[in-house]
């Protein structure tokens, strides 16, 4: 007896929804088991991760400042994924938003306004797409692969951001801490919500969402992307340049991850620090694939990833759970996601193949 | 620059480029095999952090090589499954298993933070390890003899023995290598088995070769570079060689340009810092540059395979 995989006529729609369910419920179920196994208090883990952020209403307002990021930057990254583009280096545009952001902030140290904070906000863009435009460049230009470019560039990043922080950005008043000098009122995103943590970026991730959303399904630019993507040869002869494709997919994804740097930086950090790099650039492709490359999908699947990072520090404190262990349920549900596309693709058989049942499907085959 | 002075450089460059080494020629047989494990970082990082803590608890940093070998090995298992037997995406998973290993070797780091480690001694006696001129040749740890007898094993595997020649046509064309009878996925899950081994050796490489205790995130993006390595070496394992101890020259170059001095001394650290991964992007584009037509790239690279029953 044994596993047969079967091709589908066409992906099946049921499946491309329910895999990232069964994908997150797996994760519970299996994680719990072998964290249990290797003597921690597994399922107490899974209670505190999953649901205590969830069931706890003080806990929201949380939720909303780590997902914001991550929407942000996986609905950038979904663009490029579509198209077959794989940047993984977002963490390295979101430094560059967030250094963008905080180079305005010292230029405009003595100023004040409401026009200071649009403007880092397309600093924070430009600079996230400042530093895609290299990988873009030499992906289109000399056929460079930018997997590898994108990523090398996020270490060349936090160099960057080191180097300033500790050199000619570090504030004077800051007794020889690396940081730079604290945002202004004029300089800080405001609160949405009085009396919570909440801030302007919330509703700008919801909003990005939606705007790409409505380009994906309903523009002929993502109907572009899609075909690249899917059928690079199709879409050469129905006149879609592949190299406009990356070159966009690529800056959309940077520009977004640089946004949500600089919304970061004006936002929960309030000043540039070593500290700065916090990883949504990496987790933001698990929300991506997790919300199946869709931007409502990332929507619920960016709160998802939020709800594991808050619940990992509720865990830390409440049954002293490791951190660190939230990375490897994180990962778990991308494994269990991408182990159950083969379902999206695929009818699994099991049996062989002379059994009685598959006769049919042999025939045709 | 006086010899003393070129032998220090020498020993070093080879230590910082042995890692990468052993990685890379890990990575090469899996994609000559036709299959893309972008995990190599996620594997480098379990077999460092089970290679830490098998050498911590013994004292043995041979165990530590082999409880690296074997952790990077299993963590390919999870790809080579998701990626031969259910056919996922190959980009994807190989993202995954990066994520995965940085969760892994953090948890089970946490608690050997700072703690010290006994590094491998030369297997050469004292009069040559520690002679001043010889040992050049001699004065190394016994990981580096193996990565350089690797990358004659592999290419004489790959070049001159039918075990070779089946997996170089399983990567270059799946299908009639299945037509004609060869298991593909099989010799696919051996050479991922294999990759990943290497991988988690190159991983132990760090606290056993390198800098003898335990840092989050040692290997700092080096599995990426060795991926990019073998594109560079065009998949040919003595041309990995010479990418290697380049790479693992600029990797150093800190040292010998403040030791020189001038205006080596008022570039900032992080510029130097970031080289290796400037350096690798040029070398990307050079060698894009260099290879018009063939890459020398498998075929197959990537393309799951299904067979049809």
């Amino acid at each position: 007896m044994r596993l047969r995989l079967e091709k589908r006529p066409s992906p099946s729609q049921f499946m491309l929804f329910a895999t990232p369910l069964m994908a997150v419920a797996l994760t519970m179920v299996i994680g719990g088991f072998v964290f249990t196994l290797i003597g921690f208090d597994g399922f107490g883990a899974v209670r505190e991760i999953f649901f205590t952020p969830l069931m706890n209403p003080l806990k929201w307002q949380d939720l909303a400042v780590k997902a914001t990021p991550l929407v942000i930057i996986a609905v950038g990254l979904s663009i490029g994924y579509r198209a077959n583009v794989w940047n993984i280096g977002a963490e390295g545009q979101y430094v560059l938003g967030g250094l963008s952001a905080t180079g305005i902030v010292l230029l405009t140290q003595d100023m004040s306004g409401p026009w200071i904070l649009p403007l880092m906000a397309v600093a924070g863009i430009a600079g996230g797409m400042a530093w895609v435009a290299v990988p873009a460049w030499l992906r289109t230009r000399y056929k460079v692969n930018e997997i590898l470019t994108t990523l090398m560039l996020t270490y060349v990043s936090v160099n960057l951001l080191n180097y300033l922080v500790f050199g000619p950005w570090k504030s004077p008043r800051a007794f020889g801490q690396p940081q730079t000098i604290a945002f202004s009122a004029d300089q800080s995103l405001p609160y949405i919500i009085p009396g919570t943590i909440v801030q302007l970026g919330a509703p700008i991730a919801v909003i990005i969402a939606l705007v790409a959303w409505f380009v994906m399904s309903r523009s002929l630019f993502g109907y572009q992307v899609r075909t690249v993507g899917a059928a690079p040869y199709a879409a050469r002869h129905g006149g879609f340049s592949a190299n406009q494709t990356i070159w966009v997919s690529l800056l959309v994804g940077g520009g977004l991850a640089g946004l949500a740097g600089m919304l970061e930086a004006a936002g929960p950090f309030g000043r540039m620090v070593p500290q700065f790099p916090t990883g949504y650039g990496f987790t933001a492709i698990i929300v991506a694939f997790l919300g199946r490359l869709n931007p409502i999908g990332i929507l619920i699947a960016g709160i998802v990833l939020a709800i594991t990072f808050v619940g990992g520090e509720v865990a830390q404190t409440t049954i002293a759970f490791p951190y660190p262990a939230v990375g490897i349920f994180q990962s778990m549900m991308l494994f269990f996601l991408l182990a159950g596309d083969v379902l999206v693709r695929y009818r699994v058989r099991i049996g062989n193949r002379a059994s009685a049942g598959d006769s049919t499907s042999e025939a045709s085959a | 620059m006086s010899v003393d002075l070129v032998i220090a450089i020498v020993i070093t460059l080879i230590g910082a480029s042995t890692p990468i080494l052993i990685a890379a020629l890990g990575e090469l047989v899996v994609e000559k095999s036709g299959v893309l494990n972008l995990g190599v970082e996620g594997m480098m990082l379990c077999g460092a952090v089970v290679g830490f803590a098998a050498a911590y608890t013994t004292g043995n940093p041979w165990l530590g090589v082999g409880a690296g070998a074997l952790a990077g090995m299993l963590a390919s298992m999870i790809f080579a499954f998701l990626t031969l037997t259910l056919s996922s995406n190959q980009v994807a998973t190989g993202l995954a298993l990066t994520i995965f290993g940085a969760g892994f070797s953090a948890l089970f780091g946490q608690p050997y933070t700072g703690k010290p480690l006994e590094l491998f001694r030369s297997v050469f006696p004292p009069d040559l390890s520690m002679h001043p001129i010889l040992k050049v040749i001699f004065g190394y740890s016994p990981l580096v003899y193996f990565s350089l007898i690797m990358v004659v094993a592999v290419w004489f595997f790959l070049q001159r023995t039918r075990a070779g020649l089946i997996l170089r046509a399983v990567g270059e064309s799946d299908i009639s290598a299945h037509s004609i009878g060869y298991p593909v996925i099989g010799v696919r899950y051996m050479a991922v088995a294999f990759g990943g081994a290497m991988a988690g050796i190159a991983g132990a490489c760090f606290p056993l070769l390198l800098t003898p205790q335990w840092v989050e995130r040692l290997t700092s993006g080096r599995g990426w570079i060795a991926l990019a390595l073998v594109v560079f070496a065009a998949w040919k394992p003595g041309r990995l060689l010479i990418g290697a101890y380049l790479f693992g020259l600029i990797a150093t170059m800190e040292l010998y340009a403040k030791a020189a001095g001038g205006v080596f001394r008022v570039l900032p650290s992080e510029l130097w810092a970031s080289l290796p991964y400037l350096a690798t992007i040029v070398v990307l584009v050079l060698f894009s540059l260099r290879a018009r037509g063939s890459t020398g790239a498998p075929a197959c690279l990537g393309k799951p395979f299904v067979p049809a029953n």
